[in-house]
């Protein structure tokens, strides 16, 4: 099958869709999104493991423009979260506009047609320009772990859980002590007849100030939109306060230390499980946790904290890096995200018929964190530098979504044929960003993440500043940065 | 490692008392910008989030008022101090100015006496004219600091912050922040002040470019003074923020943002705007 489009989008999660529902509210039917799985919603249809929820209120961490009234809890579980984004799809008609089980395998820029060669796993796309969305935390990372193939019980990573799974009253080793192993950890030491925590380094967490909105509040909530307004302003603005400690000011690097000490010792009695849940690094280097529940999981009878990382497998055997070994009936791997690498770079092939991903072998990097130089007419929204560590990444998409809608207004008005971005203007940017990070706490805590890429000590995933900044200067189409050929008009 | 934003530390001398301020932040394109904090503040207890953020962008410069000699504390007080800093740190070439709560009422002071050196000027939960409402509260401070009630701290801390923010603390949280204010004879001084600004002849004259920020739930400032002083001055544009009184602490990166913004584009919006609210 071979299908032209105007606009391709890859990817159906928040980014994707949220393209979509854009550019149907501007008049445009000219597109198709193409997405691998059977269903919308990305990295929360793929999550659906046991205690799943957002650590962004769920009031912000949703469309600015398609408020819910209508979420339980301040902080949602996953499955709310996958429902809202398929109403969002169905109530912006932008169903019919995706091809379902459709995996892009390979896109080549074509230089003499123009045009973007999409071969997918239903066929081949040619379109003018791509879009893709298909996010960070969209790929499991399994650790290559010795001996793991003669595991004799289950074993499944945290984004592909296996349901089939009976859990109660296993022995239930998690690997992990990241975003997804918080949140797994409580609900396996209700389950398990004994659980062991494969910790590599113990991360910082503070208290979920978590509660269900009542009957009231929900029905107000539609009575008077105005009500979600205030509380989007109200969590936006608090967490933009916590920037602060992300750039490493002592004063609230203190305050959030404070608050994470307490919520650590008032949880943990035992002075060596404390000093095992102590980290090594300046708090926010790594992911900044919330969990009420994954202290007193670890601090339960059946549950054994290893300090150290999953080294090896034998058998029904985990063994720590520590030497200390495991019986074991189910290994759990929430070991995050292809998040340095993203596997799509593999597939995307620019002028010099090389990979983004080769192409990027000193780390990610991109023009306004959405252009890349040698890949034209390809826009990539939540790729490099636009993740977060203190704030909603659905309030990057919205303004990565405007600064294309405003780069394809520019594209229709003058008949742009090309676009791409000065390799001048990229380098420029990034070394404004290598400004912005120095001294920040991904770059100055003393920790390994994979906020920061190995291969150049750059921070590649983070936006190093507040989050209103990266609409102020990213949420617009800046033409000055890219070299645009017109297509020649036919005389007539 | 901890970044620990050094500052460099300076003084003038000012009738006879020592004015201590800061300096931090990089020489670039934007102009130097002085904060003056409000009653019974501090560059850290007003700016504590303002300055050390700020001086990731710019040149930032900080006073801590200086109690002057006399009983009496007067407009030109405050007035003299912040413009033998500016003269001290900036000879030549003109400034941003900021002024929070009667920090505010300085600056706009300052702008109209200095003309041309204060280029941009942004005033947050400024006054022009103590007006009925401000008295009562005045007054009924006056009476509980003359019964040396430990209360008064409390009420300062009820009056200061939003009916939402407060909702987000605990009860011992908001009794604990009120323990923190200390009273002393200055700060008697300034609320004395308080209850005697007129600025509105001042600020007619005023031709700095003019940030007015208001903050819609100010029980002590309320935004109508705001509104007066965008109305008073001629280059002024108006923000508000869904803030109490203490918008440096309820809403600081809120703050931020329209201070960051009018420091680097102070043309971005014209006189007489009233910009649009974020909607995150």
């Amino acid at each position: 099958m071979n299908t032209q489009t105007p606009i391709l989008i890859i990817g159906a999660g928040f980014a994707g869709l949220g393209m979509a529902i854009q550019l149907k509210r501007s008049g445009r039917e000219d597109f198709v999104l193409i997405e691998r799985a059977k269903d919308v919603g990305g990295t929360w249809r793929d999550n659906h493991y046991p205690g799943i929820a957002c650590d962004v209120p769920s009031h912000l961490y949703s469309y600015s423009y398609l408020p819910n009234p209508d979420w339980t809890r301040v902080f949602s579980p996953g499955g709310e979260i996958q429902a809202y984004i398929r109403k969002c799809a169905e109530d912006e008609g932008i169903l019919p506009n995706i091809h379902f089980e459709t995996d892009m395998l390979k896109s080549s820029w074509d230089e003499a047609g123009k045009e973007w060669v999409v071969e997918t796993s239903k066929g081949t796309y040619r379109a003018k320009i791509v879009i893709s969305g298909t996010g960070h935390l969209a790929d499991g990372h399994m650790p290559n772990i010795d001996g793991l193939d003669s595991f004799t019980g289950d074993v499944f990573h945290s984004a592909d859980w296996d349901h089939s799974v009976d859990l109660k009253g296993k022995r239930i080793g998690v690997v992990g002590s990241g975003a997804s192993a918080i949140q797994i950890v409580p609900e396996m030491q209700k389950l398990a007849s004994e659980m062991i925590v494969f910790q590599r380094s113990a991360p910082y967490m503070v208290p979920r100030w978590d509660r269900a909105y009542t009957q009231g509040e929900r029905r107000l909530s539609r009575r008077d939109p105005s009500v979600i307004d205030d509380m989007r302003s109200e969590i936006f603005w608090a967490g933009e306060f916590n920037f602060a400690q992300r750039r490493n000011i002592p004063k609230f690097l203190d305050e959030a230390k404070a608050m994470a000490v307490n919520h650590r010792d008032s949880n943990i009695k035992d002075p060596e499980l404390r000093s095992k849940l102590t980290p090594d690094y300046e708090i926010g280097c790594k992911r900044l946790l919330i969990s009420n529940g994954y202290y007193p999981a670890i601090a339960a009878e059946n549950t054994t904290l290893e300090a150290s990382a999953l080294a090896k497998v034998d058998g029904d055997k985990a063994i720590g890096a520590s030497g200390e070994s495991y019986d074991l009936d189910v290994l759990v791997f929430a070991t995050g995200f292809e998040a340095v690498r993203p596997p799509f770079a593999k597939r995307i092939f620019g002028t010099e018929g090389i990979s983004l991903d080769a192409h990027w072998n000193k780390g990610m990097q991109a023009y306004d964190s959405i252009a890349v130089s040698g890949y034209p007419n390809l826009f990539i929204i939540n790729g490099p530098n636009t993740g977060l560590g203190h704030n909603s990444v659905v309030y990057i998409i919205e303004a990565q979504v405007d600064y294309i809608l405003g780069a394809l207004d520019q594209i229709e008005r003058a008949n742009v044929e090309v676009i791409e971005v000065k390799a001048e203007a990229e380098e420029a940017y990034m070394s404004k960003l290598d400004v912005m990070s120095q001294g920040t706490v991904w770059l100055a805590g003393g920790c390994k993440s994979w906020y920061v890429d190995e291969r150049s000590g750059r921070l590649t995933l983070i936006w190093p500043d507040f989050a209103h900044s990266f609409r102020d200067e990213n949420g617009t189409f800046h033409p000055e940065g890219y070299n645009m050929s017109t297509e020649a008009v036919a005389a007539e | 490692m901890l970044d620990t934003n050094s500052y460099r530390e300076g003084s003038v001398k000012v009738d006879g008392v020592v004015v201590r301020y800061r300096v931090a932040g990089p020489d670039n394109d934007r102009l130097p910008l002085v904060l003056v904090h409000g009653t019974a503040g501090s560059i850290d207890g007003h700016y504590g989030y303002i300055f050390p953020m700020m001086a990731y962008r710019q040149k930032v410069i900080a006073l801590d008022w200086s109690e002057p000699n006399g009983d009496t504390l007067e407009l030109a007080d405050l007035v003299a101090q912040v413009h033998a800093v500016i003269e001290a740190e900036v000879p030549d070439g003109p400034v941003s100015l900021m002024g929070y709560s009667l920090g505010a009422v300085v600056a706009a002071q300052v702008s109209a006496e200095m003309g041309t050196k204060i280029a941009n000027l942004i005033l947050a939960a400024g006054w022009l004219k103590t007006d009925i409402h401000q008295k009562m509260r005045n007054h009924v401070w006056r009476t509980l600091r003359d019964q040396n009630s430990p209360s008064i701290t409390e009420y300062m801390t009820f009056c200061a912050f939003s009916p939402a923010f407060t909702n987000t603390k605990t009860l011992d949280d908001m009794i604990g922040a009120a323990g923190l204010l200390k009273m002393d004879s200055f700060v008697d001084k300034q609320m004395d002040l308080n209850a005697r600004i007129d600025i509105a002849a001042a600020c007619e004259t005023i031709t700095a470019k003019t940030l007015v920020i208001g903050n819609t739930f100010d029980m002590m400032v309320p935004k109508h003074h705001s509104k007066q002083l965008f109305g008073t001055i001629e280059d002024a544009r108006y923000a508000e923020i869904p803030s109490g009184h203490a918008v440096v602490h309820e809403r600081a990166a809120e703050l931020f943002h329209y201070v960051d913004r009018f420091t680097a584009q102070p043309d971005i919006y014209e006189a007489g705007t009233i910009i649009p609210a974020q909607k995150p």
